[in-house]
Order: structure tokens, then sequence, then C-alpha cells
């Protein structure tokens, strides 16, 4: 934190604030107006920002663009390149290259801004492009195992050397990748949003002077650093443990473990990873590079404090008093050439993480776990009247929002997937060869509490022609669900089926792709959020709304909310008297209720099991933990159930597994 | 016969304009509004103009409207109970909405409750699909059903919203027509006959939106015809709507969502004409009130459309002038937050208790306030003496902000007006980034009771060389019903490539949609002069999820012509998004036709200009970017068209103040207009 600045500058901070917006929104506008991708237009997966000549991000738009850089230091890939000219244009998508780029579909720009010859800032942003060519179409998928096969990389380059665009790169990147033009009409637009955004410098300049723009970069960190401190100092200071889980860590393969040691101390926090899995032989990774501050791994942070403090200045100031602990070679700080194009799944429930420590941290002000689900359906198929194929996105599979302090967690979408939108059932039957037959909230889907958590969505459609391929791109929260708190209960978890209520009905569990056939059907449903506090505690009329509504079913009002109804109405005696029965085991509830699921895998997984696990894991060479991980999972499922559980059954197994691996070394 | 009256509802006041056919004359009148009794003003309004401005009610041959009873319905949510009635397993229409919540970064955001419950939705069994044949014939017995179902409710009407309803609407009438034999007591819309268009939730909310505010609306047009009847205005009252338009007001008892902006549409339509008559082609709208200021650009003379406007919480998905609100205004209060950072807003004092100088109660720093300190306003007293500006009060209320600052009250009024301009320079960036528009080229044209006042600040702030300030700016929303054309939006979706054997449909859906505003317009609105049918149609490229409508020429159709069309496509999709697809196939979302008919427009008396410079009636004291200094005092009803000043310098008038620093020429041009020009770069 400086001190050197005066209170006339914070006092009037924010008219630079302001102006600042005004150069981000300007460049944010413009980018989703020329930009040709669906993922430009349809979610909104791009950023813009503002960075310091030293990289740090100081200005971001809110209104369009991921939720998830303003924290991106952009330092060591500017440092990558030795040299700058007004009216270059830099870019890499090497998640290797300085850990600013996080995975190769994110081409990440930088245009240096200068007057008079002095570099002021740079303008900034990313992309997400549909495909950098690689293994499969669109360059992502769980089962890529390092980043070559994730489609070509570029180190940090220059687009534009002084304003003159370098073609022999151009050509490479178009003949590497499959939609070459949307590529470069994209790359086009990117290159408008970075000039608009330094003409609104240089405006700025004009009017407020260079040196006010050159200061004013740091106080408004400054700011916004101040601001979140204000935020920790009012926590308690403490240590909060939280562990949360991704349903596999490669294709039908076993859960990740994500932990969480956060210490909060006066205005600082320390978040510690350590304890989370070995890094993985899929494309699961988050690439940080061990970066304390990778802008990844504080995305939860950015949530927790804007819901906190809706007035705070969304910047890198922001992450100041936090510090990641990544323990190296596990999934929070990958080696080189780890996988990472999925990173987005992982990232999900890094966020759940951090809402899990700081619901410890701050009770009170905090809601319980939304649903944490963020996949989209994709229908790959052919139209059977004309044999036109057809590739379309169908819908995001979102789930309701975490109950929160004074009302229910909301449904259908919230938190932190509150930024997808859906397609209409009419545009979806309009433009694909299916036939919508549900889309609909999913009644009794939400945890239980004395603030519901909000329900799912159901949505089930027939397709019409062999061979049609659904992909559910980010599927999981379908064995692990959105926890409850303060004696809330876990929300529904996910699920899919093929040809439900039929004799061929098939259970897909955590499956992110199907091959159906003419007249299947496809019913997925989201995780509805969790619960928070004592459903007995739930005004009755708040649960008979619920049933009327069809959102709650009667038995689930008896059984979850201790709430009689009869005839349409409460039965206030009875319910007075069924609640006092049941008040008492209630009031033992834990902080946490994760649901039955994880309270299963967690009776054999043990926290002492886990860390003997851990322990051995991260004693081993890189390249087999992952592979030693699944014999020890392999070797657990074999064990008598009594057996299961132990440090010392882990430590059993491994040293048999070493017999048959001599060659396995410890590190 | 000789008078057109416009009125126009406002938070504070209700405007009058008065345009007298004979001697093209407009005159106004401001009367205070009476939230608890609406409609009443308006008869008040009459006979003040009838005893002071001897404009009798008979000689009234135009009496043109714009209500807020539907906007404030919404708003304050007391609107009809209502029942839903939707295609079975699709009941969650409303709950889901688009799923995306309104901010982005919150774990908590939530919107808006539904205008149905959930509980008073009910499934029907039926479904149509997407080429509009019957998959599920209508099941009588699931509509006794649901009628059932909504009579336990105790509902007071009925929307009916099915999938698949915008390409066959079959379904829908037979329900409707069941409903209305089992409960003719009941109100009762379907989704098709209020807005037929493709997005079954777009088209649900809207159709629910109307039945919310139907009884009120239909309840206040009806007594004012009474009263006016009553008071000897002949002929029947017109509303204006939200697409900048008028219809009769008895079509407005059931046609209510396309009236609900007719507020900001009115103001839009009203700066469109005065600029248009001054010659300005390209103009920027700022209608800054107490609590907020409304930003619309005209481009070519032409007001700019859309759809998805907001209604309170809600969104409305009819066309409507497009407005953007940004949530200061000359009430918005200033305050320091625990960092010591001065901040403007979103808080407003509103116009109850309004600026603390208002000297009703008000005790808190507002954006007026500040103006006061420095002098800018206040030096005589405004708005018919209605409101009298007390200096010391505004002194008091910023000596408290300036305190916390440790600054003085003048340099605290001046960074609270900075914080406001550079709020508002924000906001209309993005908007200027959204339409990709040069702003050198505009003009800003300022009206409502702070526009005046924040404007010429505001066009240096973000580099408009040019301001226009009309001779009443507090009645342009009275004035844009003054001259607005009647208009009507019809819609089709069509949702087909556009390719030679699409045409004939399109061909077909015109020839339709041609007839239907045909009837409306002579049938209904009883209209017998010549009207204009404009065509267009909404496309995209294959795959895009948003359409760009494009005017079409109607002998693009009559000729087969697709080249033509899918030209003016790739033309309109590159001056909007700077690319055009030429290999992309290009898809028909839907046809429109606006049908629009106007009567004899006023024709504003041009004065003869007179040479030389306006003499001030006295200097001022005032404080101009935080450097005092004397300005001239100008009386707006002094000035001469043709007169020349410069900044710095005040006009007063009864209903605002302008507020013009050093650095712009002033002019006065033939209709009354202050037109400023910059003459720094």
């Amino acid at each position: 934190m400086r001190n050197s600045t005066q209170s006339a500058d914070i006092a009037t901070l924010q008219i630079v604030a302001n102006h600042f917006r005004a150069a981000s929104e300007s460049m944010a506008y413009t980018l989703y107006r020329t930009a040709q991708s669906t993922f430009v237009k349809e979610t909104e997966d791009f950023t813009i920002g503002i960075v310091t000549p030293e990289g740090k991000t100081f200005s971001v738009p809110m209104d369009y663009g991921a939720t998830w850089y303003p924290g991106l230091d952009y330092g060591p890939a500017i440092d990558m390149l030795d040299h700058y000219e007004d009216g270059d244009i830099c870019f890499t998508n090497d998640p290797y290259s300085g850990f600013l780029c996080t995975h190769t579909p994110d081409i990440h720009m930088w245009r240096p801004v200068f007057h008079e010859g002095e570099l002021i800032c740079f303008t900034v942003g990313h992309i997400h492009n549909t495909d950098m060519g690689g293994a499969v179409p669109a360059s992502l998928s769980r089962a890529n195992t390092e980043v070559h096969q994730e489609g070509i990389r570029f180190a940090p380059s220059k687009l534009f050397k002084a304003g003159v665009l370098n073609e022999e790169l151009l050509r490479t990147m178009m003949i590497n990748v499959r939609q070459p033009d949307m590529n470069w009409g994209d790359l086009k637009a990117f290159t408008g949003a970075l000039n608009t955004g330094a003409r609104k410098i240089h405006e700025m300049i004009a009017k407020l002077g260079v040196d006010t723009v050159k200061r004013a970069m740091y106080d408004v960190m400054d700011y916004s650093e101040t601001q979140a401190r204000a935020l920790l100092s009012s926590m308690p200071d403490g240590t909060y443990h939280f562990t949360d889980y991704c349903d596999e860590d490669s294709a039908g393969g076993y859960p990740v473990r994500l932990n969480l040691t956060l210490t909060i101390r006066g205005s600082d926090a320390i978040l510690d990873f350590t304890g989370t899995d070995p890094q993985l032989t899929s494309s699961l990774n988050v690439p940080t590079g061990g970066n304390p501050r990778h802008t990844l791994m504080l995305v939860g942070i950015y949530y927790v404090l804007y819901t906190l403090n809706p007035d705070i200045m969304v910047n890198l100031g922001m992450t100041r008093p936090f510090t990641c602990i990544l323990p190296e070679g596990s999934v929070v700080n990958p080696q080189f050439p780890a996988a990472v194009g999925m990173r987005s799944l992982t990232c999900g429930r890094l966020r759940s993480l951090i809402f899990g420590a700081f619901a410890q941290a701050v009770p009170e002000r905090m809601p319980a776990a939304p649903a944490g689900s963020s996949s989209i359906v994709n229908v790959m198929t052919t139209d059977p009247k004309n044999g036109r194929r057809v590739i379309a996105a169908i819908d995001p599979i979102v789930g309701g929002g975490g109950g929160m302090p004074m009302r229910d967690g909301t449904d259908g979408s919230g938190a932190d997937g509150a930024y997808l939108k859906n397609t209409p059932v009419e545009i979806n039957e309009a433009e694909v060869p299916v036939e919508i037959l549900r889309y609909s909230l999913a009644p009794n889907s939400g945890g239980a509490g004395r603030w519901r958590g909000g329900l799912g969505t159901v949505l089930e459609f027939k397709v019409f022609s062999p061979n049609t391929r659904i992909t559910i791109r980010n599927r999981d929260r379908s064995r692990f669900s959105a926890w409850g708190t303060l004696g809330g209960k876990a929300g529904v978890a996910s699920g899919s089926v093929l040809n439900p209520d039929t004799e061929k009905e098939v259970s897909l569990g955590n499956q992110d792709f199907v091959v159906a056939g003419p007249g299947d059907v496809f019913r997925i449903w989201s995780p509805g959020g969790g619960g928070r506090g004592n459903p007995l505690e739930r005004e009755p009329v708040r649960v008979l709304r619920d049933v009327q509504k069809g959102f709650v079913s009667e038995a689930l009002a008896l059984s979850d909310y201790g709430v009689v109804l009869k005839n349409g109405a409460v039965d206030v005696v009875a319910t007075d008297r069924e609640r006092e029965r049941r008040m008492a085991d209630a009031k033992q509830a834990g902080f946490f209720d994760y649901g039955t699921q994880r309270d299963a895998y967690e009776a054999t997984w043990t926290k002492a099991a886990y860390s003997a696990l851990m322990d051995i894991l991260f004693s081993l060479p890189v390249e087999w933990r992952f592979f030693i991980k699944h014999e020890v999972f392999r070797a657990v499922e074999a064990l008598a159930p009594a057996k299961r559980g132990t440090a010392a059954s882990i430590h059993e197994i491994f040293e048999r597994l070493q017999l048959n691996y001599p060659q396995l070394r410890r590190v | 016969m000789t008078f057109r009256v416009g009125v126009d509802i406002g938070g504070t006041f209700i405007d009058f304009c008065f345009f007298n056919e004979k001697t093209k004359e407009l005159s106004t009148l401001k009367v205070l509004t009476t939230p608890d009794n609406p409609g009443s003003e308006v008869m008040t309004g009459l006979k003040l103009a009838h005893e002071r401005m001897e404009i009798a009610p008979e000689t009234i041959s135009h009496f043109i409207h714009g209500t807020t009873v539907g906007v404030n319905t919404v708003i304050m949510g007391n609107g009809a109970k209502l029942a839903l009635f939707t295609t079975a397993a699709f009941e969650d229409v409303l709950e889901l909405a688009r799923l995306r919540m309104p901010e982005t970064y919150s774990l908590m955001s939530f919107r808006a409750d539904p205008l149905v419950g959930r509980d008073a939705v009910f499934p029907i069994s039926e479904r149509i699909r997407s080429d509009g044949s019957i998959a599920r014939p209508l099941d009588r017995a699931s509509v006794q059903a649901a009628v059932r179902g909504a009579r336990e409710k105790d509902v007071a009407g009925i929307i009916i919203s099915l999938i698949n309803s915008y390409r066959n609407p079959e379904h829908e009438r037979e329900v409707k027509r069941i409903v209305q034999e089992l409960a003719p007591d009941l109100f009762v819309f379907t989704s098709t006959e209020i807005w037929p268009v493709i997005r079954e939730y777009e088209r649900t909310t809207t159709a629910a939106i109307n039945g919310y505010v139907h009884p009120k609306v239909e309840h206040y047009i009806t007594r004012l015809q009474g009263a006016l009847k009553k008071l000897g205005v002949l002929g029947e009252p017109l509303i204006t709507k939200s697409n900048g338009g008028v219809m009769t007001a008895e079509l407005g008892k059931a046609n209510c969502v396309s009236m609900l902006l007719s507020g900001t549409a009115s103001g839009v339509m009203g700066a469109a004409f005065l600029a248009r008559n001054a010659g300005i082609d390209h103009v920027l709208t700022i209608d800054i009130g107490g609590t907020s200021a409304d930003v619309a650009v005209i481009n070519h003379g032409e007001p700019h459309y859309a759809t998805g406007e907001k209604v309170g919480q809600h969104t409305l998905h009819v066309p409507a002038v497009a407005v953007s609100s940004i949530g200061e205004g000359g009430g918005s209060i200033a305050w320091v937050d625990d960092f010591g950072v001065l901040k403007v807003g979103p808080e407003s004092a509103g116009s109850t208790p309004g600026p603390a100088c208002y000297g009703r109660g008000g005790t808190r720093a507002t954006i007026t306030d500040a103006f006061a300190v420095c002098g800018l306003i206040g030096q005589e007293s405004i708005a018919y003496g209605a409101i009298s500006i007390n200096p010391e009060l505004a002194r008091k209320a910023v000596s408290e902000i300036a305190d916390k600052l440790g600054w003085t009250v003048e340099l605290t009024a001046k960074t609270i007006i900075d914080v406001a301009l550079s709020g508002m320079y924000l906001e209309i960036n993005k908007l200027v980034a959204r339409h990709g528009i040069d702003i050198r080229d505009f003009t800003l044209l300022a009206f409502g009771g702070a526009g005046p006042m924040l404007a010429p600040m505001l066009a240096r702030e973000l580099g408009i060389p040019r301001v226009m300030i009309p001779l009443s700016p507090g009645v342009v929303s009275a004035l844009g019903g003054l001259v607005a054309d009647i208009r009507n939006d019809f819609i089709a979706s069509l949702y087909l490539p556009l390719t030679e054997e699409t045409l004939p449909k399109m061909a077909e859906g015109f020839a339709t949609l041609q007839q239907d505003a045909n009837t409306w317009l002579r049938n209904e609105q009883k209209f017998e002069g010549p009207a204009n049918y404009l065509l267009s149609a909404d496309m995209r490229y294959a795959g895009q999820s948003f359409e760009i409508e494009v005017p079409l020429d109607s002998e693009w159709i009559a000729n087969n012509n697709v080249e033509a069309i899918r030209d003016a496509f790739h033309a309109a999709h590159e001056r909007l998004y700077a690319y055009r697809d030429i290999e992309a196939e290009v898809h028909i979302v839907n046809l429109r036709t606006v049908v629009t008919a106007s009567g004899p427009k006023p024709e504003l008396a041009i004065a003869p200009l007179v040479e030389g410079s306006a003499q001030p009636t006295r200097e001022a004291a005032v404080v101009f970017d935080g450097t005092p200094t004397t300005a001239g005092l100008y009386l707006r009803d002094d000035l001469k068209p043709g007169q020349t000043f410069v900044g710095p310098a005040i006009v007063l008038q009864s209903d605002t103040t302008s507020c013009i620093p050093a650095g712009f020429k002033a002019q006065v041009d033939a209709w009354g207009n202050i037109q400023l020009t910059a003459t720094e770069a």
C-alpha cells in the first residue's frame, strides 16, 4: 500500500476511475459489437482490461465479458518481448509462457500506449477462439494428456509490429486452425478494440494531464486493495479448512480432491491449497506457475468481495491481501507439459472451495453453495428433412443459487453461473432437428433450509437421426452436491439419462459425451443449490407456498421441513408437534451438510486415509502420481468396507504397489 | 377547433403544451401532480388553461396524452392478479426467464418475481411443432381444469401462451374461446394477439405485463374519456405509445403494453421534431430529471428503436424508442465512502423531499445543491414560483460533505459536479461504443428540468461540440405527443433461410401484415387520411442469436429480388458490426410492418432574426469549474432570435436554468432555441 497519495487524490478518485472504466467499457462494447465467434457473442468468453507498464490490471469493464481476469498480471508475458513501440500488438496463447494465458483457445493480446515517447500503459484482453487446432475440434477434450495435443501455441509475439501485420506468423496460425476466417475476424475485432482503448487513454491524458493518469492507475489499485483489506479486517482472525471434489479426474475416473486452508490475520489472508490432488493425466489441470496471486485461483475471492461490498472497485488491487500456496506438481500448479484445456471445470470447484472457507469465516454474510455447474449441452446431428449437418449449443446446465442470509437461492441459475443465458425452446426447435419435451425447474432439487437452495432445471429432448452426438462440456456435480450451511441441507446432484421411464433407460452418470439414435430421448437435470439454516425454522407458510408452486412435494414438506399439510393448508398444531419432536436432533447438525454421496465417499476416503495418500503421492516423481493414485483407488475398492478409511490401509496398499513397480523412486 | 394539446405526466409536474393552429404559437402550462388521484390534474390543467390562457375546451381539436398509469402499476407492483396457461411441461417459462441474472459478480444477485406466481400457472395439454403442425391436439378437459384452478386462485384475468404459437395461433385462440365460454367475467389475452414473436419467454412476459396493467389502464382511460367529454372536449383522445406514435385512447385499453414507455419515447420524439425543425440531423438527446437521465440517439433525423427495454425491473419486448437510462439526475445525492472517496448517487432525493435548496425537507447535498452553491442556479426563482432555491440550505448540505473532506464548500461543490459528470461520461461512452457512432458529428439536445443545467458542461466533457437548448425544455415530452404520428407495429415470425423459395412466403406474410395494419388503421383507429407502410425484416446469419432489423423495399418483394434483400442485410450488418459474411446463409426471423399516418403537423412560427448581442439583465457572481467569475445573467423571455452571447452565462426561464461555461458561443435560432457551439477545440 502506497502512502504517498494525497487525500485530494483519494477524494476525486471516482472521476479518474470513471474515465478508466469508460475506456474499458468502450473497448468491450466495441469488441462485442464487432467480433464474430459465438464464444464472444453468446457466452461472452472474452475480457478487456488496461494494465500498468508492469502489466498489472487496473481497470476492467463490468457490463460485458468473463468475470475471471480482473487480477490478471501481464508482467511476465510483457517481459518476454524486449522492446515496444507505438503500433505494436502482441499476443500469446501458450499456457506456459508467463502463465498469462490459461488454455490454448484463449488468445491474450496487449498493445502499448505511448505519450510523447513514454510508455503509459497497455490496453489488453483475451478472446476464446473456437479452435486453435490440436487433437480434437475446438481444441478441448478431457482426454487430452499433454498440452501439445491442445493446438498450436504461440509464445509472446508481435502480431503487428509498429502497425505492420506480421503475415508470416498469421499464415502459420491460419494453416493450423480449423476455422481460420473466424479467428482472423475476431483478431481484427480485437485489434479495433485495443486501438479504441488507446484512443480513450489519449483523450484522458489531454483532459486530465499525463501525470494524473499515470498516478491514478496506481491509486485505483490501492483503493481496491484498501476496500478488500477493510473487508478482511471485518472478519474474525482464524483458520478455516474446506475440501470439495470434482466428480471425475478423467473420463470414468476417480474424484479430484481440492483442499484449502484459509488463514485470515488482520487484513491479510493466506490460501493454502496443500492437500489438493497431484496433477492429472487429463486436461483438468489449472496452470498457475505457482504465482501466489494467480487470477484463476482468486475468482472465488472476486465473488466473495463483490458480494460483501458491491461498491468494490474491481481490479488487481483487490488480490494484494491474498497469498496462495500452490504445491508444485499438483492440479493447481501442474508442471509442463500437463494438459490444461478443461481447467474451467476445476476452476468451478475451486470457487466452491473459497465460498466454503468464507462461509465459515463470516457465516452471517455468506450464502450456501451455489449449484456449481456451468456445462453446456451441444448437439451434432443431421436434419432428417434435408440431410443438412447441424451443430448447435442447446442450453447451459447451471442450477440454482445457494440459500442467502435473507432469501432463498435463485431458481434455475445464479451466483457464479449467473452469466449464462439459455436458448429459447422455440429457437432450438426452429434451428435444430430436436423436439424439446420438457424445459422446467426440477422440483425438490433445492437443498432444504431456513432459506431454501435454488432449484435446478430439467431439459429433455428427442432426437431424430442416427449417430446424433450429444456433448456436455464441463459436466460435474453429478456425484458431489452443492453443500448446505448452518443446518441447511445439500442440494440434489445433477444427472442425465437416455430414454427415461422406458425399458431402454440408461443412466449416464457424469458422462460428458453420448451417442443417440432416432427416437432416443435425452434428459439432463442440473444440480440444486445448498440450503441455509435449519429447515425446521422456515416459516410454514413459505413451505406451503413452495408446495403450491410445485417446487417442493408434500412428502418433502414433511420429511425435510416438518410441515404437516392438510387440505392445502398448514396444520399448525401437527406442524408444531412434528418440529418440536425433531428440533433437538436438527440442532445437532454440523455446519456443513455435504449430501449422502459425499458422506459415503468420505467414509472410505477419510481425512486420515487421504492424507496418507497425499503424503505418498507427493513423495513420487510427477509422472507417477496420477498413475499411483488410480492404482491405490482400485485397490481400496477391492478392500472389505470395514478395512477402508485408515492411513494404515493406504500404506499397506502402497507397499504392495512398490513390490510391483520396483523402478518407482521417491523424490 | 383551434388548439392541439399535448399532456405529459412527470414525477413532480404534469406538463401541458398547447399549439394554436391559427397563430402557430406554442404555449405551456405546468400543474403539480396528484399521485393519489391520477387524472384529476388533467382536469385542473384544462380548467386553468381556460381561465388563464383563454383556451376553451371546445376549441381543442386534438387531445394527446401520455399516461404513466401503466408503468407506475408495474413499478409499484399493484397490478391485476393473473393466471397463466402454458403448454404442459413448460409451466416455468417465467421463472426460468433467460437464466442470466442482472449482476454477474454477485453471489446474491436475483431477478424480480414474475408478475404471475408459479402457483397460478396451469398446464394445457397440447403441442404445436416448430413448423406449425400439431403434435398433440388440444385437450379441452385440460382447459377446464386450468380454468377451475384459476378460479380457486381468484384471479382477475388469464394469459394464454403456448409453445410455437407464433407459428400457429390456433390452439391459443381455441383456449381463449373455451375460457370465455367458461369464465366470461375474466379478461383474457393470448400471447400472439399481444405480440406474436418467436421466443416463448419474451412473448409470455410481454403478454403478462399487458394483463397486469390492463384493469388500471382501462379504468383510467375510461375516466379520462368521460371527464373530457364532460368538459366539452370533442373528439376521441389519443394516447402516446412507446414506439413514439399515438393511438386512440380506446385502443389503449386492451393494448396496454404498447404505451408503457411512452413518457420517455415522447420526449425523444419531441426532441427529434425540434432538432429536425432546426435542421439538425444527428442528435444525442438527454432528458435529465430528478433521479435519472435518459439518453437517446437520433441518427439522420430518426430515433433508434429497440425491444427489451426496461419497465421497472421487467423487460418489455415490443418495439420502443431506444432510451438508455443513467441513474443520475439533479437530485442524486453526494456522499463520502468509508475510505474518503467522494461519490454521487445512485441514491436520489427525488422530487420529495428533493434537493436541500428546495427547502422541502431535504438535508443531504445533491447535484442541484452543488450548482446552487456555485451560484449557477437560484439567482432568481424558477418554476412559476412553485419552487424557490435557497442557496443557504444548499451551502449547509454541501458543507457537511466539505467537513468530511476537509475542503472548502466551493471546492466540494465543484468536485460533486465533476464526479457527476464523469459518471454520465462513462455511461454515454458505452452508448456511443454500442452504436459505433462518432460523437463529434452530434449535437447534445438537453431537456427536462435539469438538462440545460448540466448539458453544456457534459458536452465539454464528452467532446460534443454543439448543444441545443429548446425554447421550452420542460415540455418537450408533451410536445412529443403533439407532433407524433399515428403508428402501430405488426410482426410475424417466419424463420426461414433467405432463398428463392422463401420469397413467396415473405410476400404472403407481408400481405397479411399489410391487411392487419390496414384493418387496424381504418376499422379500429378509424383514421381516413393517407397512410405509410414501412416494411422490414429481422435477419441474421445462420447460427447467430440476435437479429438486425433491415428496412425492405416493397419492390424487392414484388420482383422476387433475393439479391437486393440479401445485400441490404449484408450492408446493415457491416454498418453495425464492421464485417459481412458473404458465404453464410442468411435467415429471416421476423417480418415487420409499421403503419404510420399523420394529421397536419404543427408548423412552428419562424421569427425574424435580429442582429447583435443579447444584453444580460445583470452580472452574477458565480463559480465555474471551481473558479469565481462573473457570468451574464439572461432571461430567456427577453432573448430574441438571432441574438448571440458567450459563456460564462446563465439563462433563466420558468422551467429550467441553463448553465453555460466559458468556451461556448450561444446563438438564438429562428425558433427560439439556444444553439451553443464550442469555441475551444
